[in-house]
């Protein structure tokens, strides 16, 4: 019962503030100043200060009238608490109740500052946990002879393990100290990163318009009918909103950009893929063989016998073609390994397995390169 | 339709089926004999609810496991659509087979629909129905009850334990409907039937809410078993289902309310401390030994985890320091006068929950620990206290779960405060968005808990972009296309005014008004040669406000209401429900009319036009989001950074999702046609987004075009589309015939291929053992001999 009592003592300003806020009639304590009843109305950057004797509000015009000359006592009925000037600060909490819990917990965490690793098992933990809580209980909402016993607990304790105290406040710093320095860390991180990610699109967006620059100046550059027909497949991939009237605009305009940005480098390697000289079927490839020498005249007993024979000497032939192919054919397997050429193969036919070997041991090493 | 899938065979409850239907079956099945998650696309309007439905009915009949399916949807019509398909199937199948299948179907909505009770469900709110409901059945009233206390119980309720608790209702598919009528005759309540079945039955269809959402799943899907078959249906907005079930918004209001209820909690505990203090001893032991200590029966992975209650906490006991019920109720009141505190900053601040638990821990000294606890606790205290009146502790509950997940993920969550609800309002009114930047978070326990989960709906192009969302990895992931044996929708992409000026809704033209008068052009010519209704999607309503009166004062409105009814889609729900009753009713009887919507709103979504109620449908502009959203960018920013996905990447998949949504509201079927329109230019770079049904169909002639050009093929379009035309089996549609022919190509194709694939086997080993014989010369120098002997062979 004498509990309960306590507990509402403690908390009248937190009951008046949550019935006055609601109904929007009256004014409410955030609005007023309880001791010389100003409201905000006429003073608009009214500030409440309290002090951490008594917690009780005012605004800060009544603190300096009141406490300037020195200390003075509470100016609420009642109230016989001496307070200075210089204790008083503005609330960080809207419920004084909670503030003044705060305050309190403020100190019963500088002295228990024991961590879940000083403890053998959770259970010792929990109840050292609980057993502080209820210490603060008391401190708080506690009876006066309640809370003289728990201040003296607290006292006791201190008094008894100030090196352990000590060193688990060092350690808490450390520890606080490091988080905030990986937040930071992190941070600054994800801003790089930001940064990287900005410039990045930036970069492509560049980079796209200096593509399309350079096909619209290749196109001003290309010979007369070559041009313009290039420039209406374009247009109608992408549809520009460009006019429909025809391609000559478009032209000119490319053309006129093309003094604007200069992007030789471009230029000249869209050059080089051009092809000159006349058409080569194989695209380059040579034929000659590389693992042997076709000699002017094959010296051997059977060709000999073969060249006698009129079968292998049909008009329009020569001779020396199908020895030539006989060669190619016999080499053909050489420097094929299946293991290596298996992917190759599959879907394949056999014969176009060897035939494509047969290529690649007649050029040799030249496949590489091309 | 009977046809076997490999050895299993399925019914299908039509005599003819669409090739997509039996690819999607196909693959369903394959998804499920592999046991892995799958998303697939199908055209909407294909039937896809009976699809899937008849094939996991067969797979479920046909294989001793007989896992349960759950079929989870987004509304509540669409959850009783589905019933209704089941009810069908389950009737067909019991036609062709001869005898009754031991199979229940069940669906589950909340207790305002399936309540009986007299006067609890003529109240109009759901959640006052919910409290209602509670404080007649909760089970303390019972205890009570039955020591002989005077005290009101729902006799629906009761008589529900007289009952065998696994037969609380007959074999057979319950729609809503049928459920509240045998609840009637039978004088048992159907909600409670339901959920209590849950357990016992084949095939659960409820909307996702009941999965996803933490504070639901919890009571409601925890005991689902490992094997059954999660089906999301309609999936294309599943992440942000997902973001939103974590997310909270916590306002002045909702704090003033929490204190209010903390207030409550610590007069009741005063009471219960004078009247009855056992229970309160009772509950402190029980927290002594570990949150659910006393659950012995909860074994290693009984319950399907929760993303507000992780695991470890379970194994873990209660922080001491909140044990008791007055030190967490001071607990609770300062943790929400922090809150109060941080709410009167007047700049928007935008913190992890790591630095706001620094800061906490600064100001309150309250740890981080006992934070993870609080919404577990305050559940235990509400239970031991025995409130009935939930209702009134919601915002604390709310407030409770918020510090759970602030002490919880220290990633994928961002805390916004925004002081002010615009950036031009005097008033402040602080909101504290507590929001989720992960969508993985919400859905990783289903992920976890089932081993197949498919992701299904008309439109979630592209694929790839789901399973890197929500963290998963599928099996199968496959789009289909819609066959058809004519034309039946056209899919256009207009990007200029009939003055060939470029049109777009993109932030610097849109209100230009030669921009405003193409789209107005655009309206009126289309208005002139649809028959019937016309569908227009806007991106915002803001944009759709300015649009009409700009529209209104260039006479453009005049001259469409020549031809059509004008009606508007507005936020309020029951004035929208009254403007699509008349425009179905101008769309049955006069020249049609024309309905004005936005892009995100209620009609595009849910709202199907079909056939006549909607012939034409214009997408003005892309629907991208509000960009400058404090929310979006940092959801932008932590895709970017933890899935590697581009911002710009994400709007625009986002945009022409949302679009897609749009354009399929008017195609519902196969026997159904329609003209759709994209307006912007923007679009024509975004065409590769759509679903491959649309994208295939959209012709390159369709896109990039000026209005009068499409309005011209929209006309020969309505021209040939009422021509007669007999479909001709075999395309579009197969008969069982047509279907076997198919798998029997199939089967032979299959052959083949396993043919061709064993040749080349069998030649590979023949090339190897070749190439290994000839190894040992290969090296060989050869002379003349050897290539003379070699020549004899060529010869």
């Amino acid at each position: 019962m004498s509990r309960k009592a306590a507990m509402g003592g403690a908390r009248q300003p937190v009951g008046g503030a949550t019935t006055t806020t609601t109904t929007t009639s009256t004014i409410s304590t955030e609005d007023m100043c309880p001791v010389c009843k100003t409201i905000r109305y006429l003073n608009k950057d009214m500030e409440f200060l309290i002090n951490p004797e008594c917690y009780h509000s005012m605004c800060s015009n009544c603190v300096n009238r009141l406490f300037n000359d020195g200390p003075n006592q509470c100016p609420y009925a009642g109230c016989n608490k001496t307070l200075r000037r210089k204790g008083f600060r503005s609330a960080f909490f809207g419920d004084l109740g909670v503030e003044r819990e705060v305050d309190i917990r403020r100190r019963v965490a500088a002295v228990f500052n024991q961590g879940e690793d000083d403890f053998e098992t959770t259970t010792d933990y929990n109840n050292y946990l609980q057993m502080v809580e209820d210490l603060t209980f008391d401190l708080v909402f506690g009876t006066d002879r309640k809370r003289q016993e728990a201040e003296a607990t607290l006292q006791r304790w201190e008094a008894e393990h100030t090196a352990q105290i000590e060193q688990n406040r060092r350690q808490g710093r450390e520890a606080d100290e490091m988080a905030r320095r990986r937040l930071r860390a992190e941070k600054d991180a994800a801003r790089l990163r930001r940064i990287e990610a900005v410039r990045e699109a930036e970069e492509e967006k560049r980079e796209r318009a200096l593509t399309r620059e350079a096909e619209l100046d290749s196109i001003a550059q290309a010979p007369e009918g070559q041009g313009s027909s290039r420039v209406q497949l374009k247009r109608r991939g992408l549809a520009a909103a460009a006019g429909v009237n025809s391609a000559a605009p478009v032209a000119t305009a490319a053309a006129t950009d093309v003094g604007k940005l200069s992007i030789r480098g471009l230029k000249e390697k869209k050059k080089a893929v051009v092809h000159e000289g006349p058409y080569d079927p194989f695209g380059g490839l040579d034929f000659t063989p590389s693992r042997y020498r076709l000699g002017p005249d094959l010296k051997h007993q059977r060709i000999e016998d073969l060249r006698a024979t009129m079968r292998y000497n049909p008009g329009g032939f020569r001779f020396e073609d199908w020895t030539a192919q006989l060669m190619f054919e016999a080499f053909a397997g050489l420097g094929v390994f299946v293991e290596d050429e298996k992917e190759v193969g599959i879907g394949l036919e056999a014969g176009r397995v060897a035939s494509i070997g047969a290529g690649i041991a007649a050029v040799g090493d030249r496949m590489e390169l091309d | 339709m009977e046809f076997n899938i490999d050895d299993l065979p399925v019914l299908f409850p039509y005599p003819r089926i669409y090739p997509e239907q039996y690819a999607y079956m196909c693959d369903l099945k394959k998804t499920l004999d592999s046991g892995g998650h799958c998303v697939l696309e199908m055209p909407s309007g294909t039937g896809k609810t009976i699809t899937l439905l008849s094939l996991i009915v067969a797979y479920q009949q046909y294989y001793p496991e007989h896992r349960k399916l759950i079929y989870c949807s987004r509304t509540m019509s669409e959850v009783e659509k589905a019933l209704v398909e089941l009810k069908g199937l389950m009737k067909f199948r019991a036609e062709r087979l001869g005898r009754e299948e031991d199979f229940r179907g069940l669906g589950l909505t909340s207790r305002k629909n399936l309540c009986l009770h007299p006067s609890v469900k003529r109240e109009k709110s759901g959640n006052l129905v919910d409290a209602r409901c509670r404080s007649l059945t909760a089970g303390f009233i019972r205890d009570k009850k039955e020591k002989g206390e005077d005290v009101e119980t729902c006799i629906y309720h009761d008589n529900l334990d007289s009952l065998e608790p696994h037969n609380l209702v007959p074999n057979g598919v319950w729609s809503f409907n049928s459920l509240l009528q045998y609840g009637e005759q039978h004088k048992q309540c159907p909600y409670f039937t339901a959920r209590r079945m849950m357990q016992f039955c084949n095939v659960i269809i409820y909307s996702y809410h009941y999965l996803l959402d933490p504070k639901i799943a919890e009571r409601v899907s925890k005991d689902l078993s490992k094997d059954c078959i999660v089906v999301f249906d309609e999936a294309h907005n599943i992440d942000n289902v997902c973001i939103e079930s974590l997310s909270t918004d916590i306002t002045e209001d909702s704090l003033r309310r929490a204190t209010r209820g903390v207030q409550n909690l610590e007069n009741r505990i005063n009471e219960m401390r004078d009247s009855d203090e056992q229970k309160l001893k009772d509950e402190y032991e029980k927290l002594v030994e570990g949150l659910r200590g006393a659950d012995e029966a909860r074994q290693e992975d009984a319950f399907m985890s929760n993303p507000v209650l992780p695991d470890d906490l379970l194994k873990e006991a209660v922080p001491g320091n909140i044990r008791r019920a007055e030190h967490f109720v001071g607990f609770l009141r300062r943790f929400i006068e922090y809150l109060k505190t941080r709410m009167k900053v007047r700049q928007v601040i935008s913190e992890t929950p790591e630095s706001f638990l620094a800061h906490l821990k600064e100001y309150t000294f309250i740890e981080k620990k006992p934070l993870r606890f609080c919404a577990e606790r305050l559940t235990s205290l509400i239970r031991t206290l025995e409130l009935t009146n939930i209702e009134d502790q919601r915002p604390l509950q709310e407030v409770a779960t918020f510090a759970t997940l602030v002490a919880t993920y220290e990633k994928g969550f961002l805390l916004i405060l925004e002081p002010y609800e615009s950036d031009t309002a005097e008033v402040p009114n602080p909101v504290l968005h507590f929001t989720c930047l992960d969508a993985a978070i919400a859905i990783k326990p289903v992920f976890e808990r089932f081993s197949s989960v498919v992701i299904t709906s008309g439109t979630i192009s592209p694929l790839e972009m789901y399973p890197k969302m929500l963290g998963f990895t599928a099996v199968v992931q496959e789009s289909y296309s819609m066959s058809l044996t004519r034309r039946s929708f056209l899919p256009m992409i207009i990007t200029r005014g009939s003055d060939q000026a470029s049109i777009s809704t993109s932030f610097q033209v849109r209100n230009e008004p030669g921009v405003v008068r193409n789209y107005g052009n655009l309206l009126t010519e289309f208005a002139r040669i649809t028959p019937d209704g016309m569908v227009v999607f806007f991106p915002s309503y803001l944009y759709m406000e300015s649009i009409i009166s700009m529209w209104q004062g260039m006479g453009v409105l005049d001259e469409v209401w020549k031809y059509k009814l004008i009606l508007v889609e507005t936020p309020d729900a029951q004035e929208t429900s009254m403007a699509l009753q008349t425009y179905r009713t101008a769309c049955c009887k006069g020249r049609g009319a024309v309905m004005l919507c936005v892009a995100r709103g209620k009609v595009s979504e849910g709202i199907d036009f079909d056939h006549q109620y909607g012939r034409t449908v214009i997408c003005i502009g892309v629907p991208f989001q509000y960009t400058e959203s404090r929310i979006l960018k940092a959801r932008l920013e932590f895709l970017r950074e933890t899935y590697r996905i581009r911002e710009n990447d994400f709007l625009s998949f986002d945009a022409m999702r949302h679009a897609a949504q749009c354009l399929g509201r008017v195609l519902r079927g196969k026997d159904d046609y329609g003209v759709m329109v994209l307006a912007d230019r923007r679009f024509e770079r975004k065409r590769a987004q759509l679903p491959k049904w649309i994208s295939q169909r959209l012709l390159d002639s369709e896109a990039g075009l000026s209005t009068d050009m499409a309005v011209g093929s929209a006309r020969r379009f309505f021209k040939t589309i009422a021509q007669p035309f007999a479909d001709d089996e075999g395309v579009s549609i197969w008969g069982i015939d047509q279907l076997r022919a198919h798998q029997e190509k199939m089967a032979g194709e299959q052959i083949l291929e396993l043919q061709a694939q064993a040749q080349q086997n069998a030649m590979a080993a023949q090339v190897a053992a070749a190439a290994h014989e000839e190894r040992p010369d290969s090296d060989y120098e050869m002379d003349e001999e050897g290539e003379a002997e070699m020549m004899a062979l060529g010869v």
